[in-house]
């Protein structure tokens, strides 16, 4: 009679525990039946592109397109940027343009066709560029390209859809030698000061100690191909202090300019200048840039000066001294 | 006794299969790539198992298979580089919209309705990134016939326009513009009261930079605001546009 009983209650517990496994169950089935927001994520790779072709020849990159978002629709295509302003911005136009040719040697999708990408899928696009016999010598920039198709308009409300257009760069420099064009030279060297003085017609430039100096070099470009700058900032100090910044070759395209960025030990600035100089700096310090545009390159120079004055360190020791002098007196008028 | 034991076995058993038909149902399938050509098929393309400088008395040779990193690829002809040359990153370029679909919903006269959409980009390189944003079009509505004209936010002296942000608070201030908060945004979006219209590809104007990082961005969040208002004159109907966000790395 005794095990009867305890057998009711343990088909009753494991009923119960059954049910309870079913209602957790419909419940995160009733979870996954939700409404998301539709979350774009791509990525490409690799982010750049740099060739040096003869007219008549082709190449062929592969990239890779990842989906990390939701199942999405895509479709790729290239157009030609141009480069805006001197920290490497850039427009993509509208319209595509230029002799260099674009096509996808993939059997199965075309450029600006659509293909669908699941969730945590890649696709490798295999991009022809080819450059057709005749082709002007000179550079030819693009941005190859994939884009989410727009989804649906809501009914009944206004609203927007987003496109996550995703691209990477193409740099095309034609040339039938092996030749290229290498006009750079320096556009601006200097600080940007916090404290700046005429004297004699000449101008100086001054912090406080313990400012930090942003350092500017800007680079022109005048010729017909893109160039890269390899070189050093040095700074010497009137105590024998030295320093050595090492510049990143970045490319200066055609016709451009572009703020060049240096590096101790990969540290990039963290400010629109090449680099950022910090510590506690006093007396006079001369910054010199040595670079040159690639092998039997004219090596450029180019050199300025600034001065650093420990102004809080006096203003801190005349008020220290003041309010010594203060309390001296006032301990003297008591005695 | 032996009935509990039993009954203990069979709710194991359950719990089992129901882990089992859990993973199986929800496990995301791992497939292996294929690249097609009209002359080949290369099943698990990608693989990085040959890197090295080959070389011989006729050629020297840098390679690296899949391109993962920066090399030069070098042959009769043409130089191909792949990556940034002066920085060898393993974290690709990417970006994200957190909702494509922007719904500001059923608009009331004077009485602003927004909405929101975060983008992400994380990046690897040493050189800047950009995001632009464009859109196509004013808000109009589906037969072409009515539009909501992009803001000037206040007006007079808090005019703003598509390079350049200023206060959009007055609900008498009618159009569609947006707002930016978060990383590597312009620095004219001095707080949430500040609003730019988009640029216009339509008009044609230029896309404008929305978000910049000259440094190495592991990541970079910002939230962009949409803002309608209109007027009791606006004839109703469902307004639409299409935003356009490129995001792309610097040369």
């Amino acid at each position: 009679m005794n095990t009867h009983i305890q057998n009711k209650k343990s088909i009753k517990k494991f009923l119960l525990t059954l049910l309870l496994f079913i209602f957790i169950f419909q419940i995160s089935n009733l979870k996954s039946n939700e409404v998301f927001a539709q979350q774009i994520t791509l990525s490409i790779s690799p982010p750049l592109t740099e060739a040096v072709i003869k007219p008549g020849k082709s190449i062929l990159v592969a990239y890779t397109v990842s989906n990390i978002g939701d199942p999405v629709v895509l479709s790729s295509g290239v157009r030609p940027f141009v480069p805006q302003g001197q920290f490497g911005d850039l427009i993509v136009e509208e319209e595509f343009s230029g002799p260099i040719r674009f096509n996808l040697e993939n059997s199965n999708i075309k450029l600006s066709d659509s293909f669908f990408l699941p969730t945590r899928q890649g696709q490798q696009l295999l991009l022809k560029i080819r450059v057709p016999e005749g082709t002007p010598e000179g550079d030819y920039y693009y941005t190859f390209f994939v884009k989410n198709e727009p989804g649906n308009f809501l009914e009944g409300a206004t609203s927007s859809q987003a496109t996550a257009v995703v691209g990477s760069n193409i740099l095309i420099t034609v040339t039938e030698s092996g030749l290229v064009d290498v006009q750079g030279g320096i556009g601006q060297f200097g600080v940007i000061p916090k404290y700046q003085l005429t004297f004699l017609g000449k101008k100086f430039s001054f912090f406080e100690s313990t400012d930090t100096i942003p350092i500017v070099l800007v680079l022109n470009n005048k010729g017909k191909n893109l160039i890269k700058p390899y070189g050093t900032i040095d700074l010497k100090g009137n105590f024998g202090e030295r320093a050595e910044f090492d510049l990143i070759p970045q490319n200066i395209l055609s016709q451009s300019s572009r703020m060049v960025i240096a590096t101790p030990s990969a540290q990039l600035s963290d400010v629109q200048s090449s680099v950022n100089l910090s510590g506690f700096f006093v007396g006079k310090y001369t910054l010199n840039t040595s670079l040159n545009f690639g092998i039997g390159t004219e090596n450029l120079t180019s050199t300025m000066s600034f001065y650093a004055i420990p102004f809080k360190v006096i203003i801190a020791t005349f008020v220290a001294l003041a309010i010594g002098i203060l309390l001296v007196k006032k301990i003297g008028k008591e005695e | 006794m032996i009935a509990k034991t039993l009954l203990k076995k069979i709710f194991f058993g359950l719990v089992v299969v129901f882990y089992t038909l859990f993973l199986i149902v929800y496990a995301t399938p791992v497939y292996a790539q294929r690249i097609n050509s009209s002359g080949y098929t290369i099943i698990f393309p990608n693989v990085n198992f040959s890197a090295g400088n080959p070389s011989s008395a006729g050629y020297d040779l840098s390679t690296t298979v899949g391109q993962l990193a920066a090399k030069q690829f070098s042959s009769s002809g043409y130089i191909v580089k792949a990556g940034f040359q002066y920085l060898h990153s393993i974290i690709p370029f990417t970006f994200s919209i957190s909702d494509i679909s922007i719904d500001l919903g059923s608009l009331t006269p004077d009485t602003p309705s927004t909405a929101t959409t975060t983008l992400t980009v994380t990046f690897g390189g040493a050189g800047q990134y950009q995001v632009t944003a464009v859109e196509v079009g004013p808000l109009t509505t589906l037969s072409g016939g009515d539009t909501i004209p992009d803001t000037s936010c206040n007006g007079g002296a808090q005019t703003c326009t598509e390079s350049s942000a200023h206060v959009w608070t007055s609900s008498t201030a009618y159009g569609f513009g947006y707002n930016m908060s978060g990383n590597d945004i312009p620095a004219d979006f001095v707080n949430s009261t500040y609003y730019r219209p988009f640029a216009d590809s339509t008009a044609p104007e230029n896309p404008v930079t929305v978000m910049s990082n000259s440094n190495i961005t592991e990541s970079s969040i910002s939230t962009v605001t949409f803002k309608a208002n209109v007027s009791n004159i606006q004839p109703a109907g469902s307004y639409q546009t299409v935003i356009k966000f490129v995001a792309t790395p610097s040369f």
